[in-house]
C-alpha cells in the first residue's frame, strides 16, 4: 500500500478522533443552554415526529418480539407476583391501620389533598424511543415545551416514579430514568423520617440502591420506598413527597451509612404511557405556605415562612 | 472527487445507518433479551468497516455515533469516538487479513460489542460518573457481548446484502483474481 494512502488513512482517523474529543469536551463542559445542547434540542425537535411515526409503524413488530419474551417470562413473573400479592396484602393491612391514624391528624394538615397528583398538572405522553446503552437509561417522549414540559420535571407512570426530564425540545423530551447513572432521588422508607439517596445499581438495571441512610435507620425487607420531597435548602428535592419508588429487597451491612437494595415498582423496560408533573417546582411550597397561614391566624405566610418555602422544590 | 460508485455506496451506508438507528431506538431497545438490550449500531459500523475498509469504516463510525448521540440526547462525542475506532479497526482487519471464515461476522460482532460496552464504561468513569460498580456490571457487559454476537449473524447478512454491488473492491472478486493470477494480491500491488 502506498505511503500516500497510509498517510491519508491515518489522517482521517486522527481527524475523527480529535473531532470526537473536541465534541465530548465542549459538550461536557458547557451549560445545558450551550450551543451543542441547542443543536441537540433542535435535532430532537426535527426527529421527534419521525420517531413518533416510526414508533407507531413499528409497534406491531415490537409487540411480536415482546410477546415471545413475555411468554418465556410469564411463569416466573406469576410466581413473583403471587409473592408480591402476599406482601402487598400485609402492606395493605399495615397501611389501613396507618391511614386511620393519619385521618385523625389529616383534618389539621390536609396534606393528603395537597399531594394529589392532579394538582401537579400532569401531562400524559407516549414513549417513542429508548436508549440501548447501559450508561444512558433514557427514553424519549412525544411531549415537549409546547405541552408545558420543562427541564427536571418529575415523570411517573401508574406504578410510581420513573425519572425526570433531562432534555426538552418543543415537541418532544428526553427522560432520564431513575436507573440512569446521572439521576439521584431523595427518598425515605415508609413513614420513617430518615432520608437517603436513590441511585442506580450499575450493572443491574432492574435494581436501585438507597444510600446514605443514617446508621440509626431500621429498614426492613418489603417496606415501601417513597420520595421524601425534602424542603430544606440547599438539599431541596425535585420530586413531590410520597411518590412510590419501589420496595426494599435487601438491607446492606452495617457501616457509617446504611444502604438498602430497592426494586422499582415501575417496569422500566416496558414503558408506553407516562405522565410528566409539570408544576412541581414552586407548587408544593406555595401550598405549604398557604397551609401555614391557615394554621396560624393573622400570620402572613408570604412574608414569613413563605419565601423560604417558596424557594424549595427546585434543585 | 467522489465518483458514481462511491457516491452510491455512501448513499446506501447513510440510509442503512438512519434506518438502523431508528429501528434500534424504536424497536430493539424496547425488547430486552436475557435482561440486556441488543445494540446493532456497533455491529453496523464494524460490518461497514469489514466490507468497505478502514477509512469508510471510521467515517461511518463517526457519523453513526453522532446520530446516536443526537437522537438519544447523550453526551456528544462519546459514541462517535468509540464507533470511529470500531469502524477503523474492523476495516484494518479486512485490509490486513481479509478474513473469509464463516465465524468472522460473529467474532467481529462480539469484538465490536465488547469494545463498545467497555469503551462506554471507561469514558463514563473518566467523565466522573459517580456510580457504584460491582460484578453485575461485568455480567451485563458479558451478556451484552453474547447477545450482540448472536445478533451479528443476521446483521452481517443485512449489511452485506444492502451494500452488495456498491463495494469498492469485493473481497471475493479480489480473491478469485488473485487465484487466477497466481496469488498476486491487489494489496501487494498497491
Amino acid at each position: 500500500m502506498s505511503d500516500k494512502t497510509v498517510r491519508r488513512r491515518r489522517a482521517v482517523l486522527l481527524l475523527l478522533v480529535v473531532l470526537s474529543l473536541i465534541l465530548l469536551t465542549a459538550y461536557f463542559g458547557e451549560a445545558s443552554s450551550g450551543r451543542l445542547h441547542s443543536v441537540q434540542r433542535a435535532f430532537l425537535t426535527v426527529v421527534s415526529p419521525i420517531q413518533d411515526g416510526a414508533n407507531k409503524a413499528l409497534k406491531p413488530v415490537r409487540d411480536l418480539f415482546g410477546w415471545f419474551g413475555e411468554t418465556a417470562d410469564a411463569k416466573s413473573q406469576r410466581d413473583q407476583l403471587r409473592k408480591q400479592v402476599d406482601a402487598l396484602r400485609r402492606q395493605l393491612a399495615a397501611l389501613q391501620a396507618e391511614q386511620r391514624t393519619d385521618k385523625q391528624v389529616g383534618g389539621l394538615t390536609q396534606l393528603d389533598s395537597s399531594l394529589s397528583i392532579l394538582d401537579y398538572h400532569p401531562v400524559t405522553a407516549t414513549v417513542v424511543g429508548k436508549s440501548p446503552n447501559l450508561w444512558y437509561e433514557t427514553v424519549d417522549i412525544d411531549k415537549g415545551e409546547a405541552a408545558g414540559v420543562r427541564l427536571n420535571d418529575p415523570v411517573i407512570n401508574g406504578e410510581g416514579l420513573i425519572g425526570k426530564v433531562s432534555e426538552v425540545a418543543s415537541d418532544g423530551a428526553e427522560v432520564s430514568l431513575i436507573t440512569d447513572s446521572a439521576v439521584g432521588v431523595s427518598a425515605r422508607i415508609g413513614s420513617s423520617s430518615s432520608t437517603g439517596i436513590i441511585q442506580p445499581k450499575v450493572g443491574d438495571p432492574s435494581d436501585l440502591l438507597l444510600q446514605y441512610l443514617p446508621a440509626s435507620a431500621q429498614p426492613n425487607v418489603g417496606e415501601e420506598v417513597v420520595t421524601s420531597g425534602t424542603v430544606d435548602p440547599p438539599d431541596d428535592s425535585l420530586y413531590p413527597p410520597g411518590l412510590p419508588i419501589g420496595q426494599v429487597t435487601k438491607v446492606g451491612e452495617e457501616s457509617a451509612y446504611k444502604t438498602v437494595d430497592v426494586q422499582p415498582y415501575a417496569n422500566l423496560h416496558n414503558l408506553d404511557v407516562v405522565q410528566v408533573l409539570t408544576s412541581v417546582q414552586g407548587g408544593l411550597p406555595e401550598r405549604l405556605s398557604h397551609l401555614v397561614s391557615t394554621f396560624v391566624p393573622g400570620q402572613n405566610a408570604v412574608t414569613g415562612t413563605g419565601p423560604q418555602l417558596a424557594s424549595t422544590g427546585v434543585g | 472527487m467522489m465518483n458514481g460508485r462511491s457516491g452510491l455506496l455512501t448513499l446506501r451506508i447513510s440510509l442503512l445507518a438512519v434506518v438502523a438507528v431508528f429501528v434500534q431506538i424504536g424497536v430493539i431497545s424496547e425488547v430486552p433479551v436475557f435482561g440486556v438490550n441488543v445494540d446493532i449500531s456497533p455491529l453496523l459500523v464494524a460490518f461497514v468497516g469489514l466490507l468497505c475498509g478502514s477509512t469508510l469504516g471510521a467515517v461511518s463510525g463517526f457519523a453513526v455515533g453522532l446520530l446516536v448521540d443526537l437522537s438519544l440526547g447523550q453526551t456528544l462525542g462519546v459514541t462517535s469516538l468509540i464507533f470511529t475506532l470500531i469502524g477503523y479497526w474492523s476495516g484494518r482487519l479486512r485490509e490486513m487479513r481479509d478474513p473469509q471464515a464463516a465465524l468472522t461476522p460473529l467474532l467481529v460482532g462480539a469484538a465490536a460489542a465488547a469494545v463498545a460496552l467497555i469503551g462506554y464504561s471507561l469514558v463514563e468513569f473518566m467523565l466522573g460518573v459517580d456510580a457504584p460498580v460491582s460484578l453485575d456490571l461485568l455480567r451485563q457487559i458479558v451478556l451484552g457481548v453474547v447477545v450482540d454476537a448472536i445478533a451479528a449473524v443476521p446483521m452481517w447478512l443485512i449489511v452485506r446484502r444492502a451494500l452488495r454491488g456498491g463495494l469498492p473492491e469485493d473481497p471475493r472478486r479480489r480473491r478469485r483474481r488473485a487465484y487466477t493470477t497466481g496469488g498476486l494480491s491487489p494489496l501487494s500491488r498497491s
